[in-house]
């Protein structure tokens, strides 16, 4: 564990960096910058998400979209093990139990509300990045996911056995959330319109709660956190030789992947006001997998389209009732073969949203290294007689 | 590079150890210039009953352009993998700037500012140019888990600075291709410019190159020559392994050779081309041209 923390002995900074001379192409202006695009595009998507119940709003499909939102949570955390950090792990829904259990027992046994049972939810989501992540992480490739499975199978036992969590029935009414003495269950009339049933103000929750998750994972993707992972997904050794602690930086994709898989834990409990182990069965580890590989690991848009796809299309092929799960399958074998990289990869960029300037010519280039050439002195050898 | 640096002066200095004046035969090795940077002490690496290195010492000054030669299976990339802590020494020690390396991870080495390139080029596959050259910044880079999620003006100076650093790696290498591309979509010789300049972005004080000129053409060995002695005189001293005699010679101010693991000679490239043990080993058998 000494490596953990890594010395902080340092011979001061001899160079420092040359400031760039050669002339780059300019980013897109205004709403063509790939990011602002983006961003605007996922904002859209956001407030149509806030807007669906004023249009067009069954239990029904509010029940089923709350359930694919929470999905989405799932596979952002599970990208970030799986598709930054490059770590194949067959076990998440373990911290998904965890938060889950850990908030439904706080909240049936002790009477805390929900927001309340979130720092210990936090604490033990990382507590048990560590158990889980110390120990394997020095396993790797197909090790690690075979012991990945071991443990996740571990934690649905024993939830299956310990009295605390209720065997194999579960936990039953687990409280919902509640401000100031007014709950949920309560209903309340805003703007009008009358919010008689919770379902409604849960999918409000997790718009917001799976919108966070979303930004945090792909601004963490992104930052310097986002590179180290990435660097020891593609080449492990190449990653500690630039001074990237690879143990260290594979263990924090554990602990947030951890923190968002109990986070979503917390809601899915609170929102069924259940629990209970079969819920964290293998099954949906591996769904959640199913969801990051076929969106496209370590792509935002992509494992939120995965995510929807995984939950949606079960319900959308109601119809074909026995046939339902059979389709489902063929669609994702498709899926794989017409786009083995996810259905948006992740460095996939629309197309309208590339540079236009072009880069150096070839010609320029060798221009340019022939003088450098020219300053290097002839070989001794050839001025002796 | 426009403000002198105290070691660039020095290095300024230092001229007269280049090779091109050094042809006059001479019987003592250089006397060392600079500090003491690295300090290789009877370094034994064994894999089983294979030893790949047989006792191997050295030193490195600093602003230093030392070479390690030998024939293929000599345990130069063993010796390599040794002091950069990619290996543990089965005896012997690595100093550098007066730490013993020896039981410390890679990166922490690399921290202390000791660089390397590897022998097949090991570049971050699915990131862009410019992310591998980010990346190496990783350890100076003040940005935590908090900033990055709220996206803190800490932040954004972060990685604006580390973004123009990288920029500025990339230019002095010469690399001259799209920056945003994928570094596979790059021809080989500018692959090899972006794992230097993600090298030097770690700020190295010793740089160690694992068969830079490897795979590449007679004019990329021209260019690779004259950026090894452009980051000479950023003061960074450099040890290298290579194969092409032509480049070692025309390059380094001392070459150390191995052979089965143990070192046979170390002198000045006039003193190597000389000596009779070394045209034995490899010259004798490899030398066609």
């Amino acid at each position: 564990m000494a490596s953990l923390f890594g010395s902080r002995d340092r011979i001061d900074d001899l160079l420092t960096a040359p400031a760039p001379f050669v002339k780059r192409p300019e980013q897109n202006k205004g709403l063509l910058h790939p990011q602002r695009f983006m961003n605007m595009f996922g904002l859209i998507v956001f407030i149509a998400a806030m807007v669906l119940p004023f249009i067009s709003a069954t239990p029904y499909i509010i029940s089923i979209l709350t359930s694919a939102l929470i999905y989405v949570m799932l596979a952002m955390g599970l990208n970030v093990v799986v598709g930054y950090a490059g770590l194949l792990d067959l076990g998440y829904v373990a911290f998904f139990a965890v938060g889950a259990y850990t908030s439904g027992i706080l909240s049936t046994r002790l009477g805390w509300s929900v927001f309340e049972t979130i720092p210990v939810v936090l604490l033990a989501c990382v507590a048990a990045g560590i158990i889980i992540g110390g120990p394997t992480l020095r396993l790797r490739t197909d090790y690690l996911a075979i012991v990945t499975l071991g443990f996740g199978e571990i934690v649905r036992l024993t939830a299956n056995n310990l009295a605390i969590t209720g065997g194999p029935s579960g936990i039953h009414g687990i409280r919902t959330f509640s401000f100031f003495g007014w709950s949920f269950a309560d209903g309340a009339t805003l703007f009008g319109i009358d919010f008689n049933s919770k379902v409604l103000f849960y999918y409000f929750v997790l718009i917001v709660a799976g919108g966070l998750a979303v930004i945090g994972a792909a601004r963490l993707g992104k930052g310097k956190l986002g590179r180290a992972w990435k660097s020891v997904r593609d080449d492990e050794d190449a990653a500690e030789a630039m001074g990237i602690n690879t143990y260290r930086v594979k263990l924090s994709a554990y602990i947030i992947g951890a923190i968002w898989g109990g986070l979503a834990g917390v809601l899915m409990g609170s929102h069924l006001t259940a629990v209970s182990p079969t819920s964290f069965e293998f099954l949906y580890s591996a769904l959640v997998l199913m969801a990051v590989v076929l969106g496209g690991m370590g792509s935002t848009p992509g494992v939120i389209i995965g995510a929807l796809f995984i939950s949606l299309a079960p319900e959308l092929l109601r119809d074909f009732a026995d046939w339902r799960y059979l389709i489902f399958g063929v669609l994702m074998v498709i899926t794989m073969i017409f786009r083995p990289k996810g259905v948006w990869p992740a460095n996939a960029m629309l197309p309208w949203l590339h540079r236009r300037s072009p880069m150096r010519s070839a010609a320029e280039r060798d221009e340019s290294d022939e003088a450098v050439v020219v300053t290097v002195p002839e070989p001794p050898e050839e001025r002796r007689p | 590079m426009s403000e002198k640096t105290e070691e660039s002066e020095k290095t300024e200095g230092r001229q007269v150890a280049l090779p091109g004046s050094t042809d006059a035969p001479t019987a003592v090795p250089l006397p060392p210039k600079g500090d003491l940077l690295l300090s290789v002490k009877d370094m034994h690496v064994q894999f089983g009953g294979v030893k790949a290195v047989d006792g191997l010492s050295f030193d490195v000054h600093e602003g230093e352009i030392i070479s390690v030669i030998g024939p293929n299976g000599a345990g130069k990339t063993s010796a390599f993998n040794c002091i950069t802590g990619f290996y543990r020494p089965s005896k012997g020690s690595v100093l550098f700037a007066g730490r013993n390396l020896t039981r410390m991870r890679p990166s922490n080495i690399t921290k202390l500012g000791m660089a390397r390139t590897f022998q097949n080029v090991r570049l971050f596959k699915d990131m862009s140019v410019l992310e591998n050259v980010k990346t190496a910044m990783h350890s100076r880079l003040k940005e935590n888990v908090l900033d990055t999620l709220l996206h803190t003006p800490r932040y954004h100076r972060a990685e604006r600075q580390c973004t123009l650093d990288a920029q500025g790696w990339l230019d002095f290498v010469g690399f001259g291709g799209d920056e945003e591309h994928l570094v596979t979509q790059l021809p080989y010789g500018e692959q090899r410019r972006v794992e230097i300049a993600r090298a030097l972005a770690t700020k190295p004080r010793l740089l160690l190159l694992d068969e830079p000129g490897a795979g590449l053409n007679h004019s990329e060995k021209q260019a690779l020559i004259a950026l090894i002695r452009k980051i000479r005189e950023l003061g960074v001293g450099i040890v290298l392994i290579e194969h092409d005699m032509g480049l070692v010679m025309e390059v380094s101010e001392r070459i150390v050779v191995l052979n089965y693991g143990k070192e046979i000679a170390d002198g000045t490239p006039h003193q190597i081309k000389n000596d009779p043990k070394v045209i034995e080993a490899y010259l004798g058998a490899e030398d066609d041209d």
